[in-house]
């Protein structure tokens, strides 16, 4: 090992901290029911910034550059949900439901699914099966999700009843799939066709019941929204990496030239925001939980506990796809050296593309869950995004442990340095906050290895 | 034996031979993007009278004082700054509390203490203070670089609209400030527009001397090699840390004018002039011009502010939405940008 | 040569004394003592990852010292600043040509014949004097009528020879050339063994690290051989590549 030697930074990082703990501790032993408000409201904030740093680290250190799109994802996702669920909520005040935006998002989908088609279901059959029949049936099949997303979108009030088929077959394969899975290995190949026809059947049987539940269920429609609008920033993120990003990427290695684009998207989308919903503040319906319960003199509400929840179950998930199966192998590989993956075999474009897929999700989760805890406007994404940078800079930069500590962090620092202070100081706090990690700790809390 | 640029020759090819312009032309995004912008305004002011030129040039000048100052740090320096809307901020708010003669006891309202300077004693004093400002941020901001450096000129950005609008009783917070005077000489008071747009060009005009003297001193060599490799260049016995906050300042010095500029000439400030939104524009506007030319911030800043006045003669765009849809527009620009011509329109400098 | 250093009377340009730099876990330099004389050329030589490149860094000021004490031309320094090189009449090329990019071959000359001074250099525009220094340098490295071109756009030859003619643009006493002849076509490499002689008979002391022995046979008066951060051997050529230690630990044989 060798040795610290003493200096000024260290020292000055060190008081720091130390004078930070002894101002918590003071403001605790004064008043240690607000302590606890503001450590539940940290927790709170925090979930929030941590899931976008989550989404924002696994696409950081997998290419190695700061894509702000996932601003915009946040607020496509806050605003994907305002847009399916406007007609009906405040008597349709608001209500906004435009052609444009919905061919958009079709064209979109159609693209992406006839993108996915043609990377993992044509290689298989291309042998075997003519080109000509391929293309049509993928033809179909994209123009089909498309013109199913466009139906969506354009028919909010029946959003349980129209999707309802989707949950169903989805439902059954993902069943049948997993039981295949556990199959696999344990009986013989002749068993197993067997047993997945029947599995499959009674999958498919127990799918029809949930889509059938969930279409006489219209309270369901705000739950199945916010899964539409991840899934539909999530498509954008990934036609953003496909469409523009690889050319982009081939060009030229600067991240800058990257982080600079993304600046162009995130300002197009926002505006494009601001003109379909207009630039003011817009409330989203009310999500479960609204009930406040008292806890140690301090009131939580049930919907921010949901919120710290989906944050670790968005965390954990992470971590098992990237410990746990070849695709994060793949993804470790690719942020460790991305033309030596290329050359092993890894098809990147198609694992970087998953890649920004997911992390457009979270960000769009993120979006829609800081959404429902206050309220929405075009201008958010940017400033979350900010946010979810920052909670990575503290965390430590590419490490996804770091980006959940981070998050959390920057949540309970924020909300902690605003017992004295007024609220609307909370951004200055961050980004002080931001400077002194950058000044004394620039490797972060949990410095990626 | 001045080197010359390779710029510098075709151009005199063309003027040898006329004929070779157009064999020129065919392929130089340059020429056309000249040709293009000093064309359309031309046309616009043809079209729509000198009115329209009055009208737009004020908007243009500070615009092109704010791209010109902003290249020299983002162009020249290669240090992307996101933040230059603060400094902008800096200057029209300490003219605005300084200048302002409205009598807010009257209001009600976050009365704020008001001065009733003359423009001329206030403007050196914005211009000063965003210096200032400019050395402690600069002082943070030297050990940062790249993707690192663009965020926290993002947190500078909000940092500064923040004390804007919640620091009330300097700023009256969202109430914005009222009845910032004119720039006046005596008794005699550049209250009609064209007077005022003379003033903001010969400012402008003043600016771009600066900045040319600068950029192409010793020292704006010095930047150039900054931006390319900073380790290097301090090798060879510079100080870069210097360089850096120097021309750091000097340039929010120079957006700190554009904001007194702008505060007598809109008369009215509120924080809503600095979100962080107009600070992407500026950079979107630097990059489309051209990084690391100061011919290219003019054409940037034109190239904008023609944009916005044509969206207004689009019949299917409701006049509402002009100010989102130039956003849309620089966004897309700004991508095709770095995709085809990472250097902008005609810079000297890729990303 | 500046004027005047011929007055301090060391026979030592560069002595270190027990100056060391780790990399995290990784020892590059350990307590390495070595010296180099005044005038002529000097190579350091040693295996991969032997701690060359990280020598002539922390000479330079490039990286900071963990400990040790360097003495330039008689000071004795603790601490090296990367922009003090000038003043210790020191000067280097990198080991991965590091050109000023998008700048006209030109300007990545000009650069280090202007004024350090912020204020100095704001008020400095070129000069006839400086034009000629600049050119005369162009002439010699062959780049006179490259000088147009973004340094980008050059064949990696010829950025070797402009970073060398960069170097030489400092008219320092003491020259670290950091591999100067490797990926070099034999023209070219004839072309850098001149100009290094050239500047060894106008009494300069070069420093220059390379792979290539019969080069460094052929160029130099004084070697060094390093091996995992520590001196193996130092002095005269011939004296130390047949010293044993040095054929087994370097050569191989």
């Amino acid at each position: 090992m060798i040795a610290q030697r003493p200096n000024l930074n260290n020292t000055l990082a060190i008081a720091l901290t130390a004078a930070a703990a002894v101002y918590v501790g003071w403001k605790i032993s004064q008043s240690p029911e607000q302590a606890v408000q503001f450590a539940f409201n940290g927790l709170s904030v925090g979930a929030v910034y941590a899931l976008l740093a989550i989404g924002f680290t696994l696409v950081y250190s997998t290419v190695w550059f700061f894509d702000l799109y996932y601003g915009a994802a946040a607020a496509i996702g806050a605003y994907g949900v305002f847009y399916l669920r406007s007609q009906e909520t405040l008597g349709g005040l608001y209500a906004v439901n435009s052609i444009v935006v919905n061919v958009i998002f079709a064209a979109v989908t159609a693209g992406v699914v006839a993108w996915a088609l043609y990377e993992s279901v044509y290689p298989r059959f291309r042998a075997r099966v003519d080109r000509s029949v391929l293309f049509g049936i993928g033809g179909v099949l994209a123009a089909g999700t498309g013109v199913y997303t466009g139906f969506l979108l354009t028919n909010p009030k029946d959003l349980h009843i129209n999707l309802s088929p989707v949950i169903a077959l989805g439902f059954a394969v993902l069943v049948t799939w997993l039981l295949y899975q556990a199959y696999q290995g344990v009986v013989a190949a002749r068993v197993l066709q067997g047993l997945v026809v029947i599995t499959g059947a009674a999958a498919a049987a127990l799918g029809v019941y949930f889509a059938y539940l969930i279409a006489n269920a219209p309270d369901a429609k705000l739950y199945l929204s916010w899964g539409v609008s991840c899934m539909l920033a999530g498509v954008v993120g990934l036609a953003f990496y496909r469409g523009l990003y690889v050319y982009m990427r081939a060009r030229s290695q600067s991240p800058l030239i990257m982080l600079v684009a993304s600046l162009g998207i995130l300002l197009a989308i926002t505006a494009l925001t601001s003109i379909v919903f207009e630039s003011t503040p817009r409330p989203l319906p009310e999500a479960l939980g609204n009930d406040p319960w008292t806890f140690a003199g301090a009131t939580i509400k049930g919907f921010n506990v949901f919120t710290v929840g989906v944050a670790l179950v968005g965390f954990l998930f992470l971590l098992y796809l990237l410990k746990f199966t070849s695709f994060g192998k793949s993804v470790r590989a690719i942020g460790d050296d991305e033309e030596v993956s290329k050359v092993v075999g890894i098809n990147t474009t198609t694992v970087i593309a998953v890649v920004f897929f997911i992390g457009a999700v979270y960000a769009a989760m993120a979006g829609l869950l800081s959404g429902h805890d206050t309220a929405i406007q075009p201008r958010m994404g940017l400033l979350l995004l900010l946010k979810g940078w920052i909670a990575s800079v503290v965390g430590g930069i590419g490490n996804l442990y770091g980006a959940i500590v981070g998050g959390f962090v920057l949540g309970m620092i924020e909300q902690f340095g605003i017992w004295d202070l007024a609220g609307e100081w909370r951004d200055v706090i961050s980004f002080v906050l931001l400077i002194l990690f950058l000044s004394f700790w620039p490797k972060g809390l949990l410095p990626r290895k | 034996m001045q080197a010359e640029t390779e710029h510098d020759r075709s151009f005199t090819q063309i003027v040898r031979k006329p004929q070779a312009l157009v064999a020129a032309a065919r392929n130089n995004v340059e020429l056309w993007a000249n040709l293009l912008i000093i064309g359309w305004a031309l046309g616009f002011m043809l079209w729509q009278g000198v009115g329209f030129a009055i009208t737009v040039g004020t908007v243009f000048a500070i615009w092109a004082i704010l791209s010109v100052s902003l290249n020299l740090v983002v162009g020249f320096t290669g240090l992307l700054s996101v933040g230059h809307v603060g400094f902008f901020g800096i200057g029209a708010y300490t003219v605005a509390i300084l200048t302002s003669d409205a009598k807010y006891e009257q209001l009600r309202t976050e009365a704020i203490p008001t001065f009733g300077w003359p423009f001329f004693a206030a403007l050196p004093l914005g211009v000063l203070l965003a210096g200032i400002v400019a050395i402690a941020v600069g002082v943070v901001f030297n050990r940062f670089r790249d993707d690192i450096y663009v965020l926290v000129s993002f947190g500078f950005a909000i940092i500064s609209f923040n004390v804007f609008l919640n620091w009330r009783n300097l700023t009256r917070g969202a109430f914005g400030i009222h009845e910032i005077p004119r720039p006046a000489v005596g008794s005699w008071v550049l209250d009609r527009e064209l007077e005022f747009l003379i003033f903001a060009l010969a400012l402008l005009g003043l600016i771009m001397l600066l900045s040319w003297l600068i950029v192409t001193s010793s020292f704006g060599r010095v930047l150039t090699a900054i931006r390319e490799d900073e380790q290097a260049i301090a090798v060879f016995g510079y100080r870069t840390t210097h360089y850096k906050l120097a021309v750091w300042t000097i340039s929010a010095m120079m957006a700190g004018l554009a904001g007194g500029l702008f505060a007598s000439w809109t008369r009215f400030v509120d924080p809503n002039s600095f979100i962080l939104l107009e600070s992407m524009l500026l950079v979107a506007i630097v990059i489309l011009g051209g990084l690391a030319t100061i011919w290219g911030s003019l054409l940037g800043a034109m190239a904008f502010v023609l944009l916005e006045e044509g969206m207004r003669f689009l019949p299917f765009l409701p006049a509402i939405h002009i100010g989102q849809a130039r956003l849309v527009v620089l966004g897309i620009l700004l991508v095709l940008l770095m995709l085809f011509r990472p250097q902008g329109l005609v810079g000297r400098y890729r990303l | 040569m500046r004027p005047g250093a011929e007055k301090i009377d060391d026979p030592f340009a560069i002595q270190t004394e027990d100056i060391s730099k780790n990399f995290g876990a990784v020892r590059a330099v350990r307590r390495l003592s070595i010296s180099i004389p005044k005038r002529g050329l000097t190579s350091i030589v040693g295996p991969n990852g032997s701690g060359k490149s990280t020598l002539v860094n922390l000479l330079s000021g490039v990286l900071p010292l963990d400990g040790g004490i360097v003495i330039l031309e008689g000071n004795s320094l603790k601490v090296l600043k990367a922009h003090e090189n000038p003043s210790h009449g020191l000067t280097r090329t990198f080991q991965e040509v590091r050109l000023f990019d998008q700048v006209s071959v030109w300007d990545n000359i000009m650069v280090v014949l202007t004024k350090r001074g912020l204020f100095p250099a704001l008020l400095e525009r070129v000069n006839p004097m400086q034009r000629d220094r600049a050119r005369g340098i162009l002439e010699n490295v062959g780049l006179w009528d490259k000088r147009d071109a973004l340094a980008e756009n050059l064949s990696y030859g010829q950025r070797k020879l402009l970073e060398i003619g960069r170097a030489m643009a400092m008219e320092a006493n003491i020259y670290l050339f950091d591999e100067p002849f490797a990926g070099l076509f034999p023209e070219m490499v004839v072309k850098v063994k001149e100009i290094l002689n050239r500047m060894r008979e106008q009494g300069d002391t070069i420093v220059f690290i390379s792979h290539n022995m019969d080069i460094v046979r052929e160029l130099s008066d004084h070697l060094i051989v390093l091996d995992s951060g520590s001196l193996l051997a130092e002095g005269q050529v011939d004296e130390v590549l047949s010293q044993p230690k040095v054929i087994k630990a370097y050569l191989g044989a």
